[in-house]
């Protein structure tokens, strides 16, 4: 593929060139109520070309790979109709580099039929475990995605990215009170992430039923302590992506809001994205420009300290590239993402972070998340009212609302044990590439006066 | 016709067999930031075989031309452990043309879509230099084959044009932004209407506004319907109300929403985004009444939905996807609409839709560009407001439908008017 690749990039008269081509396969199982839904299997090949003229970027991608030449000179074109300055576009030092993934259990070798059987294991639990249950659904889906990309600076890497999850839903209906919760376990590894899922099935199964009879959170400004992985979401959503630098670089007044410097929270507060850990989901030796990637510290000690990069909002922002970035698939070039992005744990228990709430709201987990800028809402996938420095009863529809800059400021307190949000079919979307698997990490974090949407 | 060679070759093994082959062409232009950002040009080839082999269904998709033994035979296998078949394959039927493709997008330039998309971010800054305006355009060409083993066998060839305008206004940490696209299966909006749309809102949100916590009229803008609109999509899909967790199933034929509220989906409105034949199972399409002056009438259904309740498909194959949702106008224009309201809102965007647990109807979502109404008027936007109700009871709550309606798209796309309800929780801060 090599050879191939490099001699197609020698079409272009572009300054810079890239060609990442690939070949993803994967099945899939899915239940909906007693009954099997569909099971399939897809293989897609293709590709994209990237090219940079004067600073204008032309992009070609397609599935045909037998005329690669055509495409690289489509995208040259494409790029010389843009271009009307200089281009910026950090330097980095070329790779080559083959990796290769090994998984415990190979998904790919095992029929299709156990896969069958094991989800249904876990559907007739959810469907089995009170008659309150309405309905369920239960999918997996396991795919193998293999990347060669090759850029006209000479880097070259072939990588392998596995990604496996199974995801259960239980939906409880009383008349026309009908509550859902779900579960999901996945990741970058093999057929083991999805084994034993039994207790979580019933879980979700058992939660869907006790939301039927949890009233609605009443509507107003609270103390709230977010679990760890709503936590998680909300760092990524609310802060993380105004950290993308490619919303920043060419906007003058969200540059003076995100000045690197300035006080976002409490001493305690560290916000870091770090695409190297081992595990995470969004996890990869490289990125999608043959940047390795990095740890970033974007808030230390309370102070915006830096920010998320690809090569060209590095170059323009006079700042090191970080390895940022990703893109979901072939038919998207690259552009600024979060890899795992997570809170730094503090030092306090979760006892001892209610103990002194005399009326506040627990917000576990999430079923969602958006911002518009510096304005953020998220929904919690349950709750509990804190009365008393005591966990409550049990309620439903959280939705938190706000501005960014004023919850930060608002964190008061963070716990000692960082927890991540588990595998499953969804991610990160932006620019209309979505879902990205990205880590979300934190440990439970209280905030004051924090907007709780819901009826008055 | 490669789908008839993919549904013979599936045939030789199985007792049932359809093949679709799309191949797309498009091109997009893309201004970010007040700068032509990228060209692109995109060829697209998506091959799906669906088998059935023992009263099982199986499918594989694959993009590779060169593939097609192996797409077969992964269909095949996937067979052998798949879903019980609850339906027969459609055979050909009397379908109405509907006119989807438009000679005069097909030669359209990058050079000449660059020139819609700066005259669009010029128009959005003669209105206002400071706004940072995003603006694009995109084109498709795209042919669809289609065959199955009881005798259809067609191809449809259609083009898509979508222009758009979106811009951000920061004044400290305020933030405003707004937008438009529209998407047709021809040359239709200007690049002068797609900037209007987007500045009209911007005009409005010039000024700010307080608001009180409180129930309160709430007039939603075509855009804002969508706070309806999920509810109803949820609901009325077929799957759900087999599966008993859409609180619609069981209830055709009863009053679920004033009698002046109307809802079809309509595939066969020509050159409308979402417009075509035939659905992505063969199926004709037609035009499904879904909520009669307030009676349901109907849900959506795709082949094997259908089949597993006992019902017809309604055409809207293979995943019980609308196409064109039409609400039907009323008959109060929209400016004595507001003159009505003494103390309300005016919802155009909201964020967190669909967060919580929509097909309950329950929603509570931040309005991320509304207005207050005050004595009669629009007098400014609101922020930090959230917004609450429950999508059924707001159905029965109509006040008033205005007497336009206008094309959204997104993930909803269809025609919609202005609704206002009688009152919905507002939450400030």
């Amino acid at each position: 593929m090599r050879e191939r690749l490099e001699a197609a990039l020698r079409a272009s008269d572009a300054e810079y060139t890239d060609i990442r081509i690939e070949d993803s396969s994967s099945s899939w199982v899915n239940y909906r109520g007693e009954d099997l839904d569909s099971v399939g299997s897809s293989k897609t090949l293709g590709g994209i070309v990237r090219a940079l003229v004067k600073g204008g970027w032309g992009y070609a991608t397609f599935n045909d790979l037998s005329d690669l030449e055509t495409r690289v000179r489509e995208a040259s074109e494409s790029a010389r109709l843009v271009g009307q300055e200089r281009s910026h576009f950090a330097p980095v030092e070329p790779v080559v580099d083959e990796l290769h993934t090994s998984l415990a259990k190979d998904y790919r070798q095992i029929p299709l039929a156990e896969k069958v059987a094991l989800l249904d294991e876990y559907n007739r639990i959810i469907l089995g475990h009170h008659d309150r249950i309405q309905t369920s659904q239960v999918a997996y889906r396991d795919t193998f995605r293999s990347i060669w990309y090759a850029s006209s600076e000479g880097t070259y890497i072939a990588d392998e990215q596995p990604d496996v999850w199974v995801f259960a839903v239980a939906t409880a209906r009383d008349g026309d009170n009908v509550q859902q919760a779900f579960e999901s376990s996945g990741g970058q590894e093999g057929f083991e992430l999805v084994e034993g899922f039994h207790e979580q099935s019933e879980a979700a199964a058992k939660r869907a039923v006790e939301l039927l009879s949890a009233p609605p959170v009443t509507g107003g400004t609270y103390t709230v302590v977010m679990d760890p992985h709503l936590a998680g979401v909300f760092v990524h959503e609310a802060f993380g992506h105004l950290s993308e630098s490619d919303f920043v670089y060419e906007n003058e007044r969200l540059k003076e809001l995100m000045v690197l410097g300035k006080r976002f929270g409490p001493e305690n507060l560290n916000v870091i994205d770090d695409g190297s850990l081992p595990g995470a989901l969004g996890t990869h030796k490289y990125d999608f420009e043959g940047v390795p990637t990095s740890e970033t510290y974007l808030i230390r000690d309370g102070i915006l300290v830096g920010r998320l990069h690809s090569r060209e909002t590095a170059a323009r922002m006079g700042e090191a590239p970080t390895g940022n970035a990703r893109s979901v698939g072939y038919e998207h070039p690259p552009i600024v993402r979060m890899t795992n992005t997570y809170i730094a744990s503090g030092d306090v228990s979760f006892e001892e972070m209610i103990r002194d709430i005399p009326l506040g709201v627990y917000a576990v987990r999430t079923i969602g998340g958006q911002t518009e800028l510096e304005m953020f809402t998220f929904s919690a996938a349950w709750g509990y009212m804190i009365r008393d420095g005591q966990v409550a009863e049990l309620v439903r529809d959280v939705v938190l609302t706000g501005n960014v800059f004023e919850t930060l400021a608002n964190i008061d307190v963070l716990g000692d044990t960082i927890d991540w949000v588990p595998g499953g079919p969804g991610g990160c979307g932006k620019g209309g590439q979505a879902p990205l698997k990205t880590g979300l990490g934190a440990p439970h974090v209280r905030a004051q006066n924090v907007v709780v949407g819901g009826r008055q | 016709m490669i789908a008839g060679q993919l549904v013979e070759k599936a045939m030789q093994a199985a007792q049932g067999a359809q093949a679709s082959v799309r191949h797309t062409e498009s091109s997009s232009v893309s201004f970010e930031n007040d700068q032509l950002k990228s060209t692109r040009s995109a060829q697209r080839t998506e091959i799906e075989v669906k088998v059935i082999l023992d009263g099982k269904i199986g499918m594989s998709v694959t993009t590779d031309v060169a593939d097609l033994g192996g797409v077969v035979g992964r269909a095949l296998e996937a067979a052998q452990f798949g879903s019980t078949t609850h339906y027969t394959l459609p055979g050909p039927g009397a379908s109405t043309e509907v006119r989807v493709y438009d000679q005069g997008i097909v030669p359209l330039s990058k050079p000449e879509m660059i020139d819609l998309g700066r005259e669009m971010m010029g128009e959005i800054k003669a209105y206002n230099p400071e706004i940072l305006v995003e603006t694009g355009v995109n084109k498709h060409v795209r042919q669809v084959e289609f065959a199955n083993s009881a005798g259809v066998a067609f191809r449809e060839d259609s083009t898509d044009l979508t222009l758009y305008a979106s811009g951000q206004l920061i004044r400290g940490t305020d933030i405003l932004e707004s937008g438009y696209g529209a998407s047709a299966k021809r040359r239709q909006a200007t690049p002068k209407e797609v900037a209007g749309k987007a500045i009209h809102w911007f005009r409005l949100g010039e000024r700010n506004a307080a608001i009180r916590s409180a129930d309160m009229p709430v007039i939603l803008t075509p855009e804002g319907v969508s706070v309806l609109a999920l509810t109803l999509q949820l609901a009325l899909d077929g799957k759900n109300v087999l599966l008993g967790s859409s609180p619609l199933a069981g209830r055709v034929g009863e009053d679920i929403a004033d009698a002046r509220f109307s809802y079809s989906d309509d595939p066969l409105i020509d050159w409308a985004s979402r417009s075509s034949r035939y659905d992505g199972e063969g199926v004709v399409r037609q035009t499904t009444p879904l909520i009669e002056e307030g009676i349901l009438r109907s849900y959506l259904y795709d082949l094997d939905t259908a089949g597993r309740a006992g019902a017809q498909s309604t055409g809207h194959g293979p995943n019980r996807e609308p196409t064109n949702l039409i609400i039907d106008t009323g008959d109060t224009p929209y400016e004595e609409m507001v003159r009505g309201i003494d103390e309300g809102l005016l919802v155009h965007r909201v964020m967190g839709l669909g967060q919580g647990n929509p097909i309950s109807g329950e929603f509570s979502v931040n309005v991320s560009l509304g207005f207050k109404i005050e004595g009669g008027e629009v007098v400014g936007r609101v922020k930090d407001v959230m917004l609450a109700g429950n999508a059924y009871d707001a159905l029965k709550d109509i006040a008033a439908i205005s007497d336009r309606a206008e094309w959204v798209g997104g993930w909803f796309t269809g025609r919609m008017p202005y609704i206002q309800i009688g009152k919905l929780s507002v939450v400030a801060k």
